[in-house]
């Protein structure tokens, strides 16, 4: 079997784009032909490709032959083309797109995302991996390109694998659907094997290997758990890196860092803070065109995108209310009738709606209300008692506006039935501040509202020559807030351990197929818990003996191994009450709380404090203490002895420098691993996962020469891992290791499905809504 | 509801720059802009084969509206310019050009995108200090005391759109009713924050330019029999107006939305008529002379008022509105008067620009020297200043020396081309070896020349050619020299017959204008959507 090194650029299969070359990405251009939907030939002489037959579940084998041997080679060509485009993008020397759309309006980007839906796929198999990069994306915000990269040269060490074999099945004898099954087997069955790693070993690596590396984005002077400002300015830089021009770059990310902490009250308070500005951020940045970038600046308070319906300057406090309804009676409601006898009748009618309004108005001058905030538009009369009242009013908000301003005043709207009484009102806030706000000739209201939760209001003016521009920053921004969610987080792991007992995991494909397979999933699902946890990290083999007993500390620390690296400390050994929710009666528990074991030579006091464990540049710190608000902080690690299930975390603000960091360090640790690999499957798939790895540092130093070249940047890196040295990154910046992570098992799975499927079926119909089950039964 | 019609995939080009077709598409797009650039530019006749008005302009806010562009590429420049030129109304040629030139030169150098865009970031931050800091050899700061720095900043406006056709006379007529007008908008007793109101450019086609006057408050047209019946306005106490901005058409406000029932025989029209003219009673009994409404009066309503000698003035529309209902701030009309509808509106467009203009340097008070002294002083000191401190630009970036120097070579010849432009007839451009100026000499000059008799003074009027001074050829190599910074103060106080440029509009037009050409320099694809 060879092994699937990446292939030279000389054995590309034709039609992928060269540079500097036009086309259409459809059929009959000899551009990008891999995207287009018709799939490239096969070796037989194939029909063309043409309607499947009508309602016939029967397709001639000829089709089903070019579907299934479509299904890697086509998927290569495809990735290959779209890895042409992409990594023109990736890293920090990567240039911009422009993009139109049938509107005429035009944008720029580098977003990886973007850049492929703008691109509207045809290739089935373009359109998959389009739909797991967007999905991929959903979650974490970035990694589009690097999808599109990785996923690439996987499928060429897969296909560089198999060529060899291809030629010794190929036999003239074999009749073309038997080959075609043969091959669709063994890719049903790699896929397999693709998935129990990544479910089962993959964790594994990343939990004993590679967090030996890892750094923190907290900072590890104080005792509490505070952002590390460098370290954030560097890890927004490197994501801008991939995101904005080149030029753009320093400026967006110290803007998006000064307003992250301008927005966070207190330390503490950092997701809270994420998670509003991440689901507000349309409402907490306003688009100006016409002025240069650097023009762009944080101002405090809301900025709402309109002008207010009547200004009456106030000092001094400022009580503001929310209406959703017109404040003045209407003459009937839904579902009411309205009956007019006589013309009198009306102009009473009148009379009183007027004055009921004047009434209002007053009521709520009387109560000092300044400002008047609605979601829907009032009606003139409203307009002008509010103009004699002293009240400034601002109309038609949307609705994400009033959710945004309830949420950080905790303001609720008005009833307005209720609003004439004598009664105080209490939905009422105070706001700093309240005036007009002009971005060139266009007006604002501004707005100093008052914030009850950690997060201090702040708005970000995002200046740019062009729409598009302004759109590109505004897009990375938010991309960018995403990310950071996500860092703040912990990602959960787990994986089978690999006891010393071989018969335990000779054949994960049984043990594939009698339980179903776990899911890898972010840190917000509980896990059923079956049996003994134990929190501590020891030594894999061991782990059985102490899987139901209470261990005295003093056994545990005489027990603990240091991992094979000299300096590797196990860390983190209790949990909080959080993950032990799940216990049932039966099972024990090792409380951690009053004797931590640690096996540092640090002198830490090691009762109720922080503890700190370093090793190189890494820092995992944590806070013991019950009812903590923090989330779990520091590495907890649980083992369901019986199964050999094990359950870890990466835990929030995990980092690595960039620069293909992640890729080589885990591209040694998977070679490493395959060595002791017994089973030849498992060999080869992390082989294939370790090569593809280099793809992404091997785009990031292309234009790099001499020292700094691909090859001897892989050299020194593995050298310095070789004989465990501090390892030198020649880039500054920082990358979530939780995003790259879940971008790695992302693209596996989407790898995966390409391979098990067999047939793709080219129908000709429009596309028509599901409305039940019903529909797929026609097919 | 998902899309009844499979999407065309998209047209996908890499290396945009480097298609034949749109370059020559910039070049001739470059060719527009600079031969329209300054007093001297040629105009543009801008007509639609479909109709509609002929156009006869200089300026980039209507060159640019006008032009059909179809290229992304082009695009994004046009739009970047004309978003410009709303915010700030001036500078949007030089800008223009300028990022043409860039792109121009920059593809001329070869070297790498990331290169350059990193290059010409830092040569712009050079550009922007130097401008902004003390030490700035073509600024000068705007004494408020004297008309005469603001009065050579609307010359200079007014003077360099040739399309307005006027004479040196008109010229200074109208440059003192434009700061006449923009002076009234300043209120006399202001507290901390001053609010300037406005100026009301009122049409007057057909008539003499010279007849063009500024009158404080405002004009609201008004037929002339309207007036005939108002003319002897006897009364000598206060002159009292009633302003509505609701309709006083009678119409039905909202109903809500349940059903209403109106029983046989119940008029809404004649209820809602009869409350509308209770309104008019009580406007008479309260003696109100002038009833101004936004929206439609209802005619009887007008009708009941004239027999009241009250004058009622509807559909005023809602630009009006704004100055009306502040009519105790500061307002004042400018009635602007050109010989035909083409002249008129480029005249108006001017007026606008300049009195923005003024706006802006209130806000700034400093003002560049203009007639392309700037971009030649400025091009002087970049290129002394990258020649002799060059490790602050190379010490982060991993740039060699060569190509910083080919970079600098291509910003400030950028930026001198700029300058250039201003010439039309051939003429040599020169920039002195001293202070770094622009000068042009005539085209007929012989060849070998006395170059302090044929030139007399420099763009902008501020150096004399009978100094002891040395001449280059702006497109010749010459040694970097230090120009000389700190303006002399005796040269900015006296001088009243300078060409000055906005501070504000100029030194954001720098920056956007490297901030586009970098935009489209870094450009690797192309994608369009041909749906």
């Amino acid at each position: 079997m060879s092994r699937g090194g990446p292939r030279k650029p000389g054995l590309r299969p034709p039609g992928p784009c060269r540079p500097r070359e036009e086309g259409r990405l459809s059929p009959g251009n000899s551009f990008p032909e891999a995207l287009t939907s018709q799939l490239p030939p096969p070796a037989p002489p194939l029909p063309p490709p043409g309607p499947p037959p009508s309602g016939g579940c029967l397709l001639p084998p000829a089709l089903r032959a070019m579907a299934a041997t479509g299904s890697v080679e086509a998927a290569l060509q495809v990735a290959e083309a779209l890895e042409t485009i992409v990594s023109r993008c990736l890293g920090p020397e990567g240039r911009q797109v422009l993009c139109t759309k049938p509107t005429g309006e035009v944008l720029l980007s580098r977003d990886g995302g973007r850049l492929l839906g703008a691109l509207h796929l045809e290739h089935p198999a373009a359109r998959l991996v389009v739909a797991y990069v967007s999905s991929h994306l959903r979650k974490t915000g970035d990694g589009a390109k690097t999808f599109v990269v990785f996923l690439c040269h996987l499928l060429r060490g897969l296909h560089a694998m198999t060529d060899g074999e291809q030629d010794s099945l190929a036999s003239k004898h074999m009749q073309t659907h038997r080959r075609h099954w043969k091959n669709c087997c063994r890719w049903k069955l790699i896929s397999q094997f693709l998935l129990t790693f990544q479910t089962h070993r993959l964790d594994y690596i990343v939990d004993h290997y590679l967090s030996r590396h890892f750094g923190s984005i907290f900072s590890s002077s104080t005792k509490e758990r505070t952002l590390c400002r460098s370290s954030l300015e560097s890890l927004l830089a490197a994501y801008f890196g991939g995101r904005v021009g080149r030029n753009n770059r320093d400026f967006m990310s110290r803007l998006t860092c000064d307003y992250f902490f301008k927005c966070m009250a207190r330390e503490r308070g950092s997701e809270e803070v994420l998670d509003l500005v991440d689901d507000y951020f349309v409402e907490l940045s306003v688009g100006v065109t016409g002025l240069p970038v650097s023009d762009s600046r944080i101002t405090p308070g809301l900025v709402l995108p309109r002008d207010f319906s009547v200004y009456r300057p106030a000092d001094g406090d400022i009580r503001i209310v929310i209406v959703t309804e017109t404040v003045q009676p209407l003459f009937s409601t839904s579902g009411s009738e309205f009956i007019l006898r006589s013309e009198a009748q009306f102009q009473t009618s009148r009379f009183w709606i007027m004055e009921r309004t004047k009434a209002i108005m007053k009521h709520l001058q009387s109560q000092n209300v300044k400002l008047l905030l609605s979601s829907v538009k009032q009606p003139d009369s409203v307009i002008y008692y509010s103009g004699l009242a002293g009240i400034s009013v601002v109309e038609c908000l949307s609705p994400e506006e009033v959710s945004l301003i309830r949420r950080i005043t905790g303001l609720s709207p008005l009833a307005l039935p209720h609003a004439s009484s004598q009664d105080e009102i209490c939905n009422t806030v105070l706001v700093k501040f309240c005036k007009p706000l002009t971005f060139r000739s266009k007006r604002y209201v501004h707005l100093g509202v008052i914030s009850t939760s950690s997060f201090i209001p702040h708005c970000v003016v995002l200046c740019g020559p062009v729409q598009g521009l302004v759109e590109q920053h505004r897009d990375a921004l938010h991309g960018a807030f995403k990310m950071l969610r996500q860092l703040l987080k912990d990602l959960d792991l787990n994986y089978l351990i690999q006891t010393s007992d071989q018969n335990h995991t000779s054949s994960p494909l049984v043990y594939n197929e009698s339980d179903p397979l776990p899911e890898v999933v972010n840190g917000s699902i509980q896990r059923p818990r079956q049996d003994t946890v134990l929190r501590n990290k020891s030594k894999p083999a061991k782990t059985q003996t102490y899987s139901d007993l209470v261990v005295p500390s003093v056994e545990l620390e005489t027990c603990i191994i240091p991992c094979s690296a000299p300096k590797v400390t196990p860390t983190g050994t209790y949990q909080t009450d959080e993950t032990l929710r799940c216990f049932s009666p039966t099972k024990t528990r090792i409380n951690g709380d009053n004797e931590p074991f640690i096996e540092s030579n640090s002198a830490n006091s090691t009762e109720n404090t922080r503890r700190e464990i370093s090793y190189e540049n890494l820092q995992i710190t944590k806070i013991p203490g019950k009812g903590n608000l923090l989330p779990v902080r520091e590495k907890t690690l649980e083992i369901c002895a019986a199964q050999g299930h094990c359950f870890s975390t990466i835990p929030a603000g995990c980092v690595l420098p960039v620069g293909g960091n992640f890729e080589i360090l885990l591209h040694y640790y998977l070679l490493h691993y395959a060595k002791k690999c017994q089973q030849s499957e498992e060999t080869m798939v992390s082989m294939i996962i370790a090569n593809a790895l280099l793809g992404v540092p091997k785009i990031l130093y292309k234009s790099k020469k001499g020292n700094c070249s691909f090859p001897q940047i892989y050299v020194r890196t593995l050298h310095a891992l070789q004989t465990h040295q501090p390892m030198v990154s020649s880039q500054t910046g920082l990358e979530s290791v939780a995003g790259k992570y879940q971008l790695l098992t992302s693209v596996l799975q989407c790898l995966t499905k390409i391979l098990t499927i067999d047939l793709v079926i080219n129908i000709k119909r429009q596309p028509q809504e599901i409305y039940d089950q019903d529909s797929e039964e026609e097919v | 509801m998902s899309r009844l019609e499979a999407k065309k995939p998209s047209l996908c080009k890499s290396e945009p720059l480097t298609s034949e077709r749109v370059r020559a598409t910039l070049c001739v797009l470059k060719g527009i802009l600079t031969s329209s650039y300054g007093p001297s530019g040629r105009l543009k006749q801008v007509h639609s084969g479909f109709g509609g008005c002929v156009c006869t302009t200089s300026q980039s806010s209507a060159l640019l509206s006008n032009l059909p562009v179809t290229h992304p590429i082009l695009k994004i420049l046009t739009t970047s310019m004309q978003n410009h030129v709303s915010c700030f109304r001036d500078c949007g040629l030089f800008t223009a050009i300028l990022c043409c030139n860039l792109i121009e030169n920059v593809q001329r150098t070869g070297l790498t995108p990331t290169t350059v865009t990193k290059l010409n970031q830092h040569l712009l931050s050079l550009c922007t200090s130097y401008l902004k800091s003390e030490s700035c050899g073509c600024r000068i700061l705007v004494d408020f005391s004297s008309p005469q720095t603001l009065l050579c900043l609307v010359r200079s406006i007014v003077t360099s759109k040739p399309a307005c056709m006027l004479t040196r006379e008109e010229r200074d007529h109208l440059s003192a009713l434009i700061l006449r007008a923009f002076l009234l908008t300043i209120p006399e007793n202001t507290k901390d924050r001053l609010i300037l109101g406005n100026s009301i450019i009122v049409p007057l086609k057909g008539q003499r330019v010279l007849d063009s006057s500024v009158l404080p408050g405002i004009l609201i047209e008004m037929s002339e029999i309207q007036l005939m019946k108002i003319l002897p306005i006897k009364k000598s106490e206060a002159f009292k107006v009633a302003l509505f901005c609701a309709s006083l058409s009678g119409d039905l406000s909202d109903t809500g939305e349940g059903t209403m029932v109106v029983t046989y025989g119940v008029s809404l029209e004649n209820a809602v008529l009869e409350q509308l003219l209770s309104l008019g009673r009580q406007l008479v009994s309260d003696h109100v002379d002038l009833v101004v409404c936004q929206k439609v009066i209802h005619p009887s309503l007008k009708q009941f008022l004239s027999m009241h000698r009250v004058i009622a003035i509807d559909r005023v529309g809602v630009a009006l509105m704004e100055p009306l209902s502040k009519v105790t701030a500061t307002i004042c009309s400018l009635l602007l008067c050109n010989r035909n509808d083409t002249a008129w509106d480029e005249l108006k467009l001017t007026c606008q620009t300049a009195l923005h203009v003024l706006q802006l340097t209130i806000k700034e008070p400093c003002v560049l020297l203009g007639g392309g002294c700037t971009e030649t002083h400025l091009a002087a000191y970049i290129r002394h200043k990258t020649c002799n401190e060059p490790e602050s630009i190379l010490k982060d970036d991993g740039c060699t020396q060569t190509e910083l120097q080919l970079s600098t070579e291509a910003f400030c010849s950028a930026l001198e081309s700029v300058a250039g432009s201003l010439e039309h007839d051939g003429g040599e451009v020169l920039t002195d070896m001293k202070y770094g100026h622009f000068w042009s000499a005539h085209a007929e000059a012989p060849s070998i020349v006395n170059w302090p008799d044929l030139l007399s003074r420099c763009g902008c009027g501020l150096y004399n050619s009978q100094e002891e001074l040395h001449w280059s050829f702006l497109k010749s190599t010459r040694h970097p020299f230090v120009p000389q910074t700190y303006l002399p103060h005796e040269a900015t106080g006296s001088a009243d017959n300078l060409t000055l440029d906005c501070f504000t509009a100029k030194l954001s037009g720098l920056q956007v204008a490297v901030e586009t050409a970098n935009l489209i320099l870094d450009l690797s694809y192309v994608i369009e959507d041909k749906n």
